[in-house]
């Protein structure tokens, strides 16, 4: 357990962060393996960059929150 | 020598070049050098290992696009961290260089004792530079591979000429990072924090997406877009942040100030 819990600080250390982007990989994957979701394959970059954006503010207005 | 080889094999590695050399650059500026460099030679060592082991058939067995993916989240959680960090700083609710003053104080104590310290190697700083070497220094090998081994050779070796360009835009790239190293240490410590932090990013969301198997339009040439995206997005972020510190003030100052009033009126009704 202690060693899960280094390597998650190592690497990420926040909750929103991690969690936020194995969302996006899970949504990116769905797009690239369902054919009714090909249409947003072309997308998938831009989906990506908007993803990452919304978790940035996410963790950022919890930390504000925090601070209250 | 087949010289339109080598110059697309330049062109071509010296934007791989850039990019895994901006990564290297950033850790030895932020993290420390010892780390950067033991990254950057690790790699190394592992690519002329892949290298010598499989050659050619390296663009057959590695599974470029799985690695791209896996080196991309990675690098997006790292940087979202340090981005995450730096904007805070920047917005005023977290302390502005804390980290380096604990370390000046603690570094003073040891002076102070009269013992000296190297600066020890940083997992973190090791894995960045690592990974990014690695990352791209298989892209050069699969464009050297790949564009050598497309000529029909009548005038020399085609992967002789791709390994010659590709050497020589290293050399160039090293030669020029070397140059703007010094200016670049004297840049503020949380700036060069916030940049790391959206360099990684950027480098992150554009491999993990290539690793999917998206083609970004223009190709390398969309990161700086990613990167002036990314800075859009963070200079909002900091704004809002900033604005939203500023009401929680004035609420405070509102809510004491009625308190203040109430318990005068206790006092002398």
């Amino acid at each position: 357990m202690k060693a899960i819990k280094a390597i998650y600080n190592f690497i990420v250390g926040d909750m929103i962060i991690l969690v936020g982007v194995i969302v996006a990989i899970a949504i990116l994957a769905l797009t690239n393996t369902i054919s009714a979701l090909a249409p947003l394959r072309v997308a998938t970059g831009y989906i990506f960059i908007a993803v990452v954006i919304g978790v940035l503010t996410a963790t950022l207005y919890r930390e504000a929150r925090g601070k209250r | 020598m087949q010289w339109a080889i080598a110059i697309a094999s330049f062109l071509a590695s010296a934007v791989e070049f850039v990019e895994a050399f901006t990564i290297v650059l950033v850790v030895g500026i932020t993290i420390n050098w010892r780390s950067s460099l033991l990254g950057a030679f690790a790699a190394a060592a592992t690519l002329a290992v892949i290298i010598a082991t499989l050659g050619v058939a390296l663009v057959k067995w590695v599974p470029i696009n799985d690695f791209r993916l896996v080196v991309g989240i990675i690098l997006v959680l790292f940087g979202l961290k340090w981005l995450k960090k730096a904007i805070l700083r920047y917005s005023g609710l977290k302390a502005l260089h804390d980290e380096e003053a604990i370390f000046e104080e603690t570094m003073a104590e040891i002076r102070a004792r009269g013992e000296t310290v190297a600066p020890r190697f940083q997992p973190f700083g090791v894995a960045l530079s690592y990974k990014s070497v690695l990352l791209e220094g298989l892209e050069v090998a699969f464009i050297v591979i790949t564009f050598g081994s497309s000529v029909t050779t009548t005038s020399g070796n085609g992967i002789a000429s791709a390994a010659i360009g590709a050497i020589v835009a290293g050399i160039l790239v090293i030669a020029a990072g070397a140059i703007i190293r010094a200016p670049l240490t004297r840049v503020p410590e949380n700036t060069l924090k916030f940049i790391v932090g959206i360099m990684l990013t950027s480098f992150g969301t554009f491999w993990a997406a290539e690793g999917f198997g998206f083609e970004w339009p223009l190709s390398d040439a969309f990161i700086p877009i990613i990167v002036v995206i990314y800075l859009i997005a963070s200079y909002g972020l900091v704004t809002w942040l900033k604005w939203y510190k500023q009401r929680d003030l004035a609420l405070v100052n509102t809510n004491n100030t009625s308190l203040q009033a109430a318990e005068q009126e206790e006092v002398h009704p």
